[in-house]
């Protein structure tokens, strides 16, 4: 365990090192979402009183979509000099690099979230400045990264890793989908009548299993 | 130790790459596999290496009586391929302070140093390694390769990309490495530089060893007549089974 806390640990620290000098996923994730942000702020017009019902999609959409590109971005770095193959020889326990990934694209969301709802905030006039709103969306934000994590890394090994990413990725984020708009909808006042912690269970036990079975499934992923 | 491979057949799709291939390195040994394009040397390596399972056969590590895919037996091979494993916006140094907390080799800044003077990367500035020519990324693969004091050394085209300098560097890397009694097994066209240090050539042919010479101060003439002998026998003899 101990081992496997340290691998972690390095490849974050590496993951983090080359993304502050690079700024590859930042930059196009920061990008596309204030860019959406602004287009969905034209095409829809929105009064006060349906804005509260709207913010919670509006802004999980951005990020997922925004996390696509993060996603795609964090393993075409292993694959183009082959650092992938020398992470299977270097790492004694393979699944400690899709947690290192996960970890490393789960802070990327975490960052996005924290400048989406600012800049949502203003550009729609609503604050969303709500620690709970913040945190269903960090739930949710683990479970997308769980489940891209893995997805990525089945991908970037083929040519066409730029479709098959949201192609297999999307249907598999539904749960996640639901239980953060609800959620996030029920902490704003637009959802009446709904019990915000049937969600909420849902999105951990979400986040849980799929975070373990990828651990396990992660080494013959990548071998195979 | 020994590294054995017993009757190990690798294929891509329908193409069979190596065909119940065996072969035996052991401690001490520099063996190069000579081949022409798409004999199967870079397959071999890599199956060695335990990056890729072989379809049938088996690889032993005779020493350790283990299957060679176990981890911590991957960690004892210093590998070189085609690509060089190193992050482009890290620099050398970076890039080996890395790896050596991956294989928590426990080597010190000073260590480390030492590694990238060996490789004659001493003086390099401290830029990203994208910054770097074809050579200097070699000349760092290599380093790479060495950070953990690897019991074995599996180098596919290592000469690519290094000048002469390079190229005489690397022959006294791999007699240093080779005197401590490890096992060293490499692939290259460069006959003329790999002469002077390799203990055996293997000429690989159509996935099988087609023949192995000893290197009893052969001339380069004689081992390059020998080989293409020995291809162009093979060539002959599959064309006529065709």
């Amino acid at each position: 365990m101990r081992a496997w806390l340290h691998s972690v640990r390095v490849l974050v620290w590496k993951d983090l090192l080359q993304e502050w000098r690079s700024r590859d996923i930042l930059t196009s994730m920061l990008a596309f979402a204030v860019l959406s942000l602004f287009i969905f702020n034209y095409a829809l017009e929105l009064s006060p009183l349906n804005r509260a019902e709207i913010a919670p999609g509006i802004v999980w959409v951005v990020m997922v979509f925004a996390g696509t590109l993060g996603l795609n971005r964090s393993f075409t770095a292993e694959q183009d000099q082959g650092c992938f193959e020398g992470l299977i020889m270097a790492v004694p326990d393979l699944s400690a690099i899709y947690f290192a990934k996960l970890l490393t694209n789960l802070l990327m969301m975490v960052f996005l979230a924290v400048l989406v709802i600012p800049i949502y905030s203003v550009l729609y006039n609503q604050s969303l400045f709500n620690w709970a709103f913040f945190g269903v969306l960090a739930l949710g934000a683990w479970g997308y990264s769980a489940a891209g994590t893995l997805i990525a890394s089945m991908t970037v090994q083929t040519r066409m890793r730029d479709l098959l990413l949201p192609v297999l990725l999307f249907p598999l984020l539904l749960p996640v989908n639901m239980a953060v708009v609800k959620s996030c909808g029920v902490l704003l006042g637009s959802v009446a009548g709904q019990d915000i912690n049937s969600w909420l269970n849902l999105l951990l036990v979400y986040d849980v299993i799929v975070t373990m079975l990828s651990i396990m499934v992660f080494e013959y992923v990548i071998k195979e | 130790m020994s590294l054995q491979a017993r009757q190990i057949s690798k294929a891509y799709g329908v193409q069979r790459v190596l065909d119940k291939l065996t072969l035996t390195v052991d401690a001490g040994e520099v063996v190069c596999l000579l081949g022409p394009n798409g004999a199967g040397k870079t397959t071999l390596i890599r199956t060695l290496s335990g990056l890729q399972k072989p379809d049938s056969g088996e690889l032993y590590w005779a020493a350790q009586g283990e299957s060679f895919d176990a981890p911590l037996l991957r960690r004892s091979i210093g590998l070189i391929l085609h690509q060089p494993f190193l992050y482009e916006h890290l620099t050398a140094f970076e890039n080996l302070r890395f790896y050596s907390l991956l294989y928590e080799s426990g080597q010190s800044e000073a260590e480390l140093r030492v590694l990238l003077g060996r490789v004659g990367l001493g003086n390099a500035r401290p830029i990203p390694v994208r910054g770097y020519s074809r050579g200097m990324k070699q000349r760092l693969t290599i380093a790479r390769a060495l950070l953990c004091d690897p019991q074995v050394l599996l180098f596919d085209e290592p000469y690519t990309g290094l000048d002469q300098q390079g190229c005489g560097m690397l022959n006294q890397l791999v007699l240093e490495e080779n005197s401590r009694g490890k096992l060293i097994l490499l692939t290259t066209h460069e006959l003329s530089f790999i002469r002077q240090i390799a203990t055996r050539f293997d000429i690989l042919h159509r996935g099988k060893i087609a023949d192995s010479i000893p290197n009893a101060g052969i001339s380069l003439d004689s081992l390059q007549e020998h080989y293409n002998s020995v291809v162009s026998a093979g060539a002959k003899r599959q064309k006529e089974q065709a």
